[in-house]
């Protein structure tokens, strides 16, 4: 009896480490947080995610803001003679930016592969310096 | 104050609803789906952006983006020459102008896939007027279906005779509306008839002939029925054009998250492409 009752007393702490270790979550349910790439509605054709649903509102509010500050404040888009010899206004230099973007992203997936960060930088830059000089 | 009618954009909504509806929730799905992987059920996993790196790394792609490049490039410079010296020889005036231009329109007419199965018949080697004719009058080894020179030069010759007559069109168009005083200007100053084109008569096209390049290379560029119903991308994968492949990988092989990727990838080309030319196109408008 209080042999056996040892050898419980000393495997305890074995068992305790082992339930720090995870074991005890074993065939519980995982605790669901919030993740960017998990489905947004499960068994939703369109297979919407957090991540890319967060792309598209930053593109269309992107032209939204655009769309608006052509609207009403500058009546003439900012209109301008580049370093590219193109007449640009705000939208065309938006969308020269994203469609450059879009190659920036392509080319570094294709030639250095991920991650993204340093292409991300490109990009961002090249925003810059289409709506500074283009 | 503003004096404009605003009224107009309340006409667009309807066209915009469409466009949100057949374009815009399409390309914002084809986005979703190139960074997840499926099988099938509608059961997503994310995968980031892997595909696009195995696409753009894949040689089955840029062997098809080689070939789609070359396609496009051999058909433009063909039928561009081709169908401004066929406007050029066009009558201006008279009994031959109506039945010139119902001549050139009707190639235009027929659905792209009764082309397809139409060229497939006229060049088939043993059967096809075409086909027999070279192979056992002439004697010249043609084979479509096994030699991949022969299956490239009948897939050209059949966009040439199908698309050709569009440049001519637009070409022609522009021909007519120059006013007879330059060429009358042109005969007093005794240009010769090389001056008349380079000085005249292009100049004046300029317009119709960017539409037609531009045209004529979104369609090649995105061409698929017709090399589809006529090859089926062979022999072996000689003539697998971007958007045959496309549908391999999308369709035959069901797998949605390549085929999201590449379309992408295909989207970006053409939208780049399309809007240089818009450029070039609209730079001499501009102040």
């Amino acid at each position: 009896m209080l042999r056996s009752l040892t050898v419980i007393a000393a495997l305890l702490p074995i068992q305790a480490m082992a339930q720090t270790a995870g074991w005890g979550s074993v065939g519980q349910q995982e605790e669901k947080g919030f993740s960017w790439t998990a489905p947004f509605w499960p068994d939703f054709w369109m297979a919407w995610t957090p991540a890319t649903l967060v792309v598209f509102i930053g593109i269309f509010s992107a032209i939204a803001l655009i769309g608006l500050l052509e609207g009403f404040k500058y009546r003439d888009g900012i209109e301008r003679k580049g370093v590219l010899g193109l007449t640009t206004t705000l939208g065309d230099r938006l969308f020269i930016t994203l469609l450059g973007s879009v190659y920036i992203f392509l080319a570094w997936l294709g030639i250095m592969g991920q991650p993204i960060w340093i292409p991300l930088f490109i990009a961002i830059g090249w925003g810059i310096f289409v709506f500074w000089k283009v | 104050m503003r004096t404009e009618n605003q009224k107009a954009w309340l006409f667009v909504i309807p066209v915009l609803a469409l466009v949100a509806f057949n374009a815009l929730v399409p390309m914002m799905t084809v986005v979703n789906y190139s960074v997840q992987e499926t099988f099938g059920n509608n059961q997503f996993f994310w995968e980031g952006l892997g595909w696009f790196e195995q696409i753009l790394r894949s040689d089955r792609f840029q062997a098809a983006l080689g070939r789609q490049f070359m396609f496009t490039a051999i058909i433009l410079a063909i039928e561009v020459p081709l169908g401004i010296i066929v406007a050029l020889s066009m009558p201006r005036k008279g009994f031959w102008v109506p039945v010139c231009l119902v001549l050139m329109a009707l190639p235009m007419l027929i659905p792209w896939n009764v082309v397809g199965s139409m060229w497939n018949i006229f060049t088939l080697p043993k059967i096809g007027l075409l086909g027999y004719f070279l192979n056992d009058v002439l004697g010249i080894n043609y084979d479509m279906t096994q030699q991949p020179i022969s299956a490239w030069i009948t897939v050209v010759v059949m966009d040439v005779w199908h698309w050709t007559s569009l440049v001519v069109l637009l070409c022609y168009a522009g021909l007519v509306s120059i006013p007879d005083a330059y060429y009358q200007a042109a005969k007093i100053d005794g240009a010769s008839a090389w001056s008349v084109f380079r000085y005249i008569q292009l100049p004046k096209m300029k317009a119709v002939l960017t539409i037609a390049v531009l045209l004529r290379f979104m369609d090649s560029f995105n061409i698929y029925t017709e090399p589809f119903v006529l090859t089926g991308g062979g022999p072996g994968n000689s003539t697998t054009l971007l958007s045959i492949d496309l549908v391999k990988i999308a369709l035959g092989q069901f797998d949605l998250g390549p085929a999201a990727a590449m379309s992408l990838i295909y989207f970006a080309i053409t939208l780049l492409v399309s809007w240089v030319f818009y450029v070039l196109m609209t730079k001499d408008d501009q102040p």
